[in-house]
């Protein structure tokens, strides 16, 4: 068996150091492309990325769901980077009825048109019924309870005026370049939208309140 | 030795791959657990379906709004800038789109705009009367020999006019005092039409109930309830919109989940004439009548015809 000598262990030496070297520099190629999410306000990638943006065409954007194409899938509860989900239920006071018999707020088999856990819908008890005066009560949601997971949205709008909707909460949303929710839409409606006017509401009433 | 190291290797992957395969699929189906399906709220008992779908009718206006049948049998089809009468075909022009229609025993074609009532007479002399309110958004009318009743969705109250117009006299207005609870319409569906006995049927919607009144705006009866099951009436303003039948018997509409059937006069449901898997998702504006051999005609905005229905022999 033949030996390596001095001069066939200093090229491997030397070849080694060389892959080892390019297998960094992709390497950290790849962190720092993954390392980078947008949020489009932070301020702070000019200083990280030497005063320009990577994504300067997608700078000062932010996602949103388009409540026109959204199908309450329930995949904002549990597709979002966040735990509970950015995503949460708006609603249009201006659109709603306040129905007694609300689809958004009872259950289809429920005994009754009260507040008991066993006819509400949603699962977290975030949509809060108030009665204002006969017939009318007013309906508002729990943003803290709200996990986003539409069941409110679809009932409201088979049975109802279709005054709640999803909607982004960008005081909560981190922005991820790549939207682990949009990825799972199912209908494409997830969409980036300006930063400078970030929701798409329903009714230009809304706009004051958001 | 190395054998043992291949095989170590070969499990390790094997279970890396399952594993990746395992968490993709668990997370593809995590959204499903939220899932709110309303399919079982669209299957009806097809021992409840006594109707069957004939050949409709497909105008060729555009936009289609309004549906009427007239006392001589003639079917009056609403819609963008006209009015289309069958069997003719012929087109009457409007300055508009009528969101009601209905033709008295004369011929005379009332039409109700947004926020007024457009008077036709057989001889094609138009008379506009003046808009009840600001507020008025007029969702059905209906015309005997002796009245005219139009419904204001936006004054939440129903207007009863002589048939040369002139000011109106006020039905259902709130009036706790006197134990009125008033019309409750969460959106612009409001329906009437004329008993064979001369009252009037009004829908009110937020209470799903039918509720009869005298010409002179007297309460008499009325009947419905809300429920999420197929005798009652589902959502924020069902019936949408109703019509009576021959026997006096009504044919209702509703939307959200779209349905139409049959109600006897006390209330109790008779039958099914369409299901809701029998129009499209989110099908809205289905305006019924019906004609004096008990067929039903159902306006069908999505797919542009009016759709008729014959009862199953």
């Amino acid at each position: 068996m033949k030996t390596a000598g001095r001069r066939d262990f200093i090229k491997n030496l030397a070849r080694g150091a060389l892959l080892a070297g390019i297998a960094g520099i992709c390497g950290l190629l790849v962190a720092r492309k993954n390392k980078y999410q947008c949020s489009g306000r932070c301020g702070t990638c000019k200083p990280v990325h030497g005063g320009t943006c990577p994504l300067e065409s997608d700078a000062g954007f932010v996602w949103q769901i388009d409540p026109e194409k959204c199908t309450q899938c329930g995949r904002c509860a549990t597709h979002c980077v966040l735990t509970p989900s950015a995503v949460k239920c708006f609603h249009s006071y201006s659109i709603c009825g306040y129905c007694d018999l609300c689809g958004g707020y009872l259950r289809p088999d429920a005994k009754g048109r009260n507040t008991g856990a066993e006819n509400q819908l949603c699962p977290t008890a975030a949509l809060r019924r108030q009665f204002i005066e006969n017939p009318y009560y007013q309906y508002t949601v729990d943003e803290k309870l709200c996990i986003g997971c539409g069941k409110c949205v679809k009932g409201c709008g088979m049975f109802g005026n279709g005054s709640l909707y999803l909607q982004v909460k960008h005081d909560l949303c981190v922005n991820c370049n790549e939207c682990s929710i949009a990825r799972a839409c199912p209908s494409s409606a997830f969409r980036r939208v300006p930063a400078s006017d970030p929701y798409l509401l329903k009714s230009s009433q809304e706009r004051r309140i958001v | 030795m190395k054998n043992g190291k291949k095989s170590l290797g070969c499990f390790l992957l094997l279970t890396a791959g399952a594993g990746i395969c395992f968490g993709m699929g668990s997370r593809a189906g995590l959204g499903q657990s939220f899932a709110y399906s309303v399919e079982d709220y669209r299957k009806v008992d097809p021992a409840l379906i006594r109707y069957a779908e004939v050949e409709g009718l497909l105008p060729t206006i555009g936009k289609l709004s309004a549906l009427a049948i007239a006392p001589d049998g003639k079917i009056y089809v609403g819609g963008e800038n006209g009015v289309e009468v069958f069997p003719e075909r012929t087109i009457r022009p409007l300055d508009g789109t009528p969101g009601c229609l209905a033709v008295d025993d004369d011929g005379t074609l009332f039409a109700g705009m947004q926020d007024h009532v457009e008077v036709f007479s057989r001889d094609g002399g138009k008379t506009v009367w003046p808009s009840p309110g600001e507020k008025a958004y007029l969702t059905s009318i209906a015309a005997d020999d002796r009245y005219v009743y139009v419904a204001d969705a936006g004054g939440r109250r129903v207007l009863r006019y002589s048939k040369s117009g002139g000011t109106p006299l006020e039905i259902g207005a709130k009036d706790e005092a006197n134990g009125a609870r008033g019309f409750y319409i969460p959106s612009p569906f409001f329906d009437l039409d004329i008993g064979t006995d001369g009252s009037l049927w009004v829908v009110n919607p937020g209470y799903h109930v039918l509720e009869n009144y005298s010409p002179d705006g007297r309460l008499i009866s009325s009947w419905g309830k809300g429920s999420f099951t197929i005798e009652g009436f589902i959502g924020c303003c069902n019936p949408a919109n109703f019509a009576l039948m021959p026997d006096g018997s009504f044919v209702t509409a509703e939307k959200g989940l779209p349905r139409v059937k049959i109600y006897n006069l006390d209330g109790s449901m008779r039958c099914v004439v369409a299901a809701p898997d029998q129009f499209d998702e989110g099908a809205v504006g289905l305006d019924v009548a019906a004609d004096r051999q008990g067929r039903i005609y159902v306006l069908d905005p999505g797919r542009s015809r009016v759709r008729i229905f014959e009862e199953k022999k």
